[in-house]
């Protein structure tokens, strides 16, 4: 089933932050959506989630820092059980704890507040509670920037599993290209909140057409290594 | 010659740093590695004489680092900088507090090196980019040609491309003044494209210490090579098919 | 649980201190304090042998360390001594002025809650809209001015011109209504700037949009989220709004002649009645202590980032 969305915009204090945008999102396709700090790549994640409604399950949004995600007064589990009852499901520990084991929590302890641990651990929760409606489409912005390379490495690897085991399409927001060529096979390009580049990956790096794509596919990698 | 030796370091009575060596030699450049909580901001507190240390020594040519007046630059370039001073009072106060005379031209120079408009110097740090925001930075680290400048996370607030360009104005800049680069990072990409050697550390001990290529190869110890697979995972680096 | 000890060991230190302080600005004061006992109990000037009794009664002849011994041990033990006036134990009266003030304390605490929960609530919808700036304005205004200047205008208002209402004793439920109202206004206005930067600060949580495009209704999130943040400064400055609540009480019974407290204090101060001094002033430190020690705890189970170090 195809997600579509026409005429997305947002405009603060008098400024376009995103001109008007049509998006198309295939079931189980992966997406990123790349481009420099302050092109408005967060703002088009809120706005997608918010015009399609987070509360029905059909699409999840998994923010950039857990800050931006739990509250620090709260337990984890009361978040679960939050996420849940918003969605209009009972209490489902069976489906919580396949969840939780995707993202290599099965052990943690879910009585502690947030800060109880590490932020990794907390941004992978983030992703597991994004999870639990089964969305049709899981937006993740910058999942890595808060993880060290090799939990970023693994979390980027469950997710990709789980992924695939059902038909969720991602939307992987980052200013690294590098990052969204290992994980997306269709790639948006986003300058000063226009998509000025939608291409499927391999061709986007063989053929960048718009400046920014060139620039973006110049500095992909920090080096190539011989093995 | 940085010389770094048996540096212990205890923080609420648990050791962050339990006996740290490094060498590093003017003109070339080491990255230390590790995740966060390994011990690596302790390491550069530790240099500057920020943090305490129990017991080591941290020398340059045989004296004390601090004598050597080694400079800094700092993870969050606005942070870094006075909001009330403009950028070019912020950047000459390493040359004023030494009373130091500059050579004529000195700021010129540096700033066609880090491609920085010398105007931009009048403004305030909340009036320019982050990027320009820590090329100023850098530019203020280098402005009284100390012989070490330390790094903490040098990259890690500015997006994939400005990271590379601004990585590749440092080198540029290294080769002209000659400077030892220490610079702390998780990032294994900016490793493998800048650093002569590494040193990973891991829950403050270091884990394993190589030259640049000889790690990038073949890394020596099991964490090492969960380090390299992450970012070949996370296209920080690419194999070549 | 260390932390607990450090917070029990506090509360005893400030008892101690609190006694002693007491104490010695009573005893400093100028005059002699038999001469002033005597006046006070038999409203004539007395014979020398009559002083030299009353200081014997009250240990007042073998120094201060030796008064402040006798005075003491009795309270350790519950018991507030007699009056060094009328010779009457000191907590039968107490507690009769206390039967009075604690009833229009808790009246005003009531008043002042229920005018500015739901007022700051509703001004802290739209921050900076009229309904918000008014408020602000009303509260500065109402926390600038002193209780007894408030007092005598309602008296004013409700009393002489409208004669609705009485303004002076404690006979009927009536006589509770302006004094209540006099102090409630007044914690009304302070409460209300508090609560305003806490909920501010609480709507401004950066998790807040999350919780919302995760379809978490918004009473709901009001109620689970923004409350427990707004009510973390509410409950730290809780222990600042009962010392008002009790000096306020204490004027305005003065303003109103009411029995209570406020009498009773002023009438023992000026008799140099030490027994009477020293319960009123143990009493309030005890309850101060236990109030704040209720509200560390509670702030602990609110955020327990309180009382760890490592967060």
């Amino acid at each position: 089933m195809t997600l579509s969305v026409t005429g997305l915009s947002v405009r603060r204090a008098g400024h376009t932050i995103l001109h008007p945008t049509d998006l198309t999102i295939e079931s189980g396709e992966r997406i990123a959506l790349v481009g420099p700090s302050g092109s408005g790549k967060s703002t088009l994640g809120h706005a997608l989630t918010d015009r399609i409604g987070g509360g029905r399950g059909v699409v999840a949004h998994a923010p950039q820092s857990p800050d931006e995600a739990l509250d620090p007064l709260r337990t984890l589990q009361f978040h679960w059980r939050e996420a849940e009852r918003a969605l209009g499901l009972s209490p489902d520990p069976g489906h919580q704890s396949d969840l939780l084991a995707a993202l290599g929590l099965s052990r943690a302890d879910l009585t502690t507040r947030p800060w109880g641990w590490s932020r990794g651990m907390q941004q992978r929760f983030v992703i597991a509670m994004a999870l639990i409606g089964a969305p049709r489409l899981l937006i993740l912005d910058e999942p890595t920037s808060a993880l060290d390379p090799v939990i970023a490495a693994a979390t980027m690897e469950l997710v990709d599993r789980h992924l695939s085991a059902s038909s969720t399409a991602m939307l992987l927001i980052t200013h690294d290209l590098g990052l969204a060529a290992r994980r997306a096979e269709r790639i948006w390009v986003l300058e000063a909140g226009r998509i000025v580049e939608d291409a499927a990956t391999a061709a986007l790096l063989a053929r960048p057409a718009s400046l920014a794509a060139r620039r973006l596919v110049a500095h992909r990698n920090w080096a190539v290594l011989p093995c | 010659m940085l010389r770094v030796e048996a540096l212990f370091v205890e923080r609420g009575g648990r050791p962050v740093l339990h006996g740290v060596d490094l060498t590093l030699a003017p003109g070339r450049t080491l990255a230390v590695i590790g995740e966060s909580g390994a011990g690596k901001s302790t390491l550069i507190g530790a240099m500057l004489g920020i943090v305490r240390s129990r017991s080591g020594s941290v020398t340059w040519d045989g004296g004390d680092l601090r004598t050597a007046y080694p400079s800094l630059v700092m993870q969050e370039p606005r942070a870094a900088f006075n909001p009330a001073l403009s950028l070019r009072r912020s950047v000459m106060e390493p040359v004023r507090a030494r009373r130091l005379e500059l050579p004529d031209g000195r700021i010129g120079r540096l700033c066609a090196g880090l491609e920085l408009d010398p105007g931009l110097l009048d403004r305030r740090p909340h009036e320019v980019s982050i990027g320009q925001a820590q090329r100023l930075g850098i530019l203020r680290a280098l402005i009284a040609s100390p012989p070490i400048v330390l790094f903490d996370e040098p990259l890690s607030a500015l997006d994939a491309v400005t990271q590379k360009h601004t990585a590749s104005l440092i080198a540029a800049l290294q080769r002209e003044e000659g400077f030892a680069a220490l610079v702390v990072t998780h990032d294994l990409g900016y490793a493998a494209a800048h650093a002569d050697d590494v040193v990973i550390l891991r829950n403050g001990r270091i884990e394993e210490a190589a030259a640049a290529q000889s790690f990038f190869r073949a890394p020596r110890t099991a964490y090492g090579r969960a380090l390299r697979e992450a970012a070949l995972a996370l296209g920080a680096l690419e194999r070549i098919a | 649980m260390t932390a607990l000890v450090d917070v029990l060991l506090r509360a005893v230190v400030v008892l101690a201190g609190t006694a002693l302080a007491t104490f010695a600005l009573l005893w400093h004061a100028p005059g002699d304090p038999a001469l002033a006992i005597a006046v006070a109990r038999y409203d004539a000037v007395v014979p020398p042998e009559v002083l030299d009794q009353i200081r014997a009664q009250a240990g007042l002849d073998a120094g201060f360390w030796s008064a402040f011994r006798h005075w003491i041990t009795p309270i350790l033990t519950g018991d507030f001594g007699s009056s060094s006036v009328s010779g009457r134990p000191v907590w039968p009266d107490l507690r009769d002025a206390i039967a009075l003030t604690v009833p229009l304390a808790l009246a005003g605490l009531a008043i002042g809650l229920v005018l500015s929960v739901p007022l700051a609530v509703f001004a802290t919808r739209r921050p900076g809209g009229w309904l918000d700036r008014s408020t602000v304005a009303v509260a500065s205004l109402g926390a600038a001015i002193p209780a007894y200047w408030l007092g005598l205008l309602l008296i004013l208002l409700f009393a002489v011109h409208l004669g609705w209402l009485p303004a002076m004793g404690a006979q009927t439920a009536a006589h509770m209504i302006l004094p209540a109202l006099t102090l409630g206004l007044g914690v009304a206005a302070s409460l209300m700037r508090i609560l305003r930067s806490g909920l501010l600060e609480a709507r401004g949580q950066p998790f807040l949009p999350a919780l919302a495009r995760r379809g978490v209704a918004r009473n709901r999130i009001g109620r689970d989220h923004v409350a427990p943040h707004a009510a973390v400064p509410v409950v730290t400055v809780l222990g600042l709004e009962l010392a008002f609540l009790l000096e306020g009480a204490v004027i305005v019974e003065v303003i109103f002649a009411r029995p209570g407290l406020g009498s009773f204090l002023v009438q023992a101060i000026s008799a140099r009645d030490f027994p009477k001094v020293q319960a009123v002033v143990i009493l309030t430190a005890l309850l101060f202590v236990t109030v704040n020690l209720l509200i560390d705890l509670t702030y602990r189970l609110l955020d327990p980032r309180t009382g760890s170090r490592d967060a």
